[in-house]
């Protein structure tokens, strides 16, 4: 009722060393995913890291177009962001954390002012934040928008700065 | 018959120690990635807490900078976990000018020595 041994044995002989290079593939495949996925891990938190520099370099460089545009007094001057002024204004531009940042700004709605400073002027100037490429940030590449309101005497020096919103795109 | 038992035995032994041989260095070669992938989980987890460190810590001066008054300092409140440093230059706290920001170098140190830096802005409101 059995197969004869010599055909048995026959058959058999080998088996078990096939079985083992079975094995040694399977924890190559094994240690081979766990190499990928520890290097995988590894470049990823270099990417996250490097996102947040980007965006903290942005962050600095919309404090610096902040810190510049509240110190011009002339509310109609390219440098406070005045789309009645020439556009020919400079973009801001800072250079942190590895990255080069550039910063444009657009003037908004905001209140013109009476003279007799009744009225405080309240200018609204929304900055745009991207990776400096030569050319004029876009949607598509900016980094952080925000809004910020400038309140001054009809004539004199900006006396408080408000942000009014601050969105961070990527 | 005799014969024939002798020489499958023989090699059914030699079969089974380079199995056993094979086994082993595979077992190894497993043991010592599973060592290297639990040494790098750690390692990831000390850069991810580096990162929230890190940004708790830029906030914290953020927020600290945005009670400033020209001329004045300001102090940053943050306690980082344990065995994470946090270190901050310029140190000190003076508020900036009104018209310039101020750029500080922020190094966050994991509990295995393993170094993060960046830089922020900060002005007086």
């Amino acid at each position: 009722m059995t197969a004869p041994h010599g055909t048995h044995r026959h058959d058999d002989r080998g088996a078990a060393l096939i079985l083992a290079i079975g094995f040694i593939l399977l924890i190559s495949a094994i240690v081979g995913g766990l190499a990928a996925l520890i290097t995988s891990s590894l470049d990823n938190r270099g990417t996250l890291d490097t996102i947040r520099n980007r965006q903290y370099a942005a962050d600095a460089g919309i404090q610096d177009a902040i810190t510049q545009v509240r110190s011009v007094t002339n509310r109609t001057s390219a440098l406070a962001c005045d789309p009645s002024a020439p556009l020919t204004y400079v973009p801001f531009t800072t250079a942190l954390n590895s990255s080069n940042i550039r910063v444009d700004c657009a003037k908004a709605f905001g209140v013109a002012g009476s003279t007799d400073n009744y009225v405080l002027a309240q200018r609204n100037v929304i900055f745009t934040a991207c990776v400096d490429t030569g050319s004029a940030c876009t949607t598509a590449n900016v980094i952080i928008r925000a809004q910020v309101d400038f309140e001054q005497k009809y004539a004199g020096a900006v006396t408080t700065t408000f942000v009014q919103s601050w969105s961070v795109n990527q | 018959m005799h014969q024939r038992t002798l020489r499958d035995a023989g090699e059914t032994l030699v079969e089974i120690v380079i199995t056993i041989v094979i086994v082993s260095l595979a077992v190894t070669a497993l043991i010592a990635g599973l060592g290297t992938a639990a040494g790098a989980a750690k390692a990831h987890k000390d850069l991810a807490l580096s990162d929230t460190v890190m940004r708790n810590y830029a906030e914290a001066t953020k927020r600290a900078a945005a009670t400033c008054t020209p001329g004045g300092t300001y102090n940053v409140v943050y306690t980082p976990p344990t065995n994470f440093g946090v270190s901050v230059s310029p140190d000190g706290g003076v508020c900036p000018a009104l018209d310039a920001t101020q750029a500080l170098l922020i190094s966050v140190t994991t509990p295995v020595g393993v170094t993060k830096t960046m830089q922020i802005k900060v002005r007086t409101p």
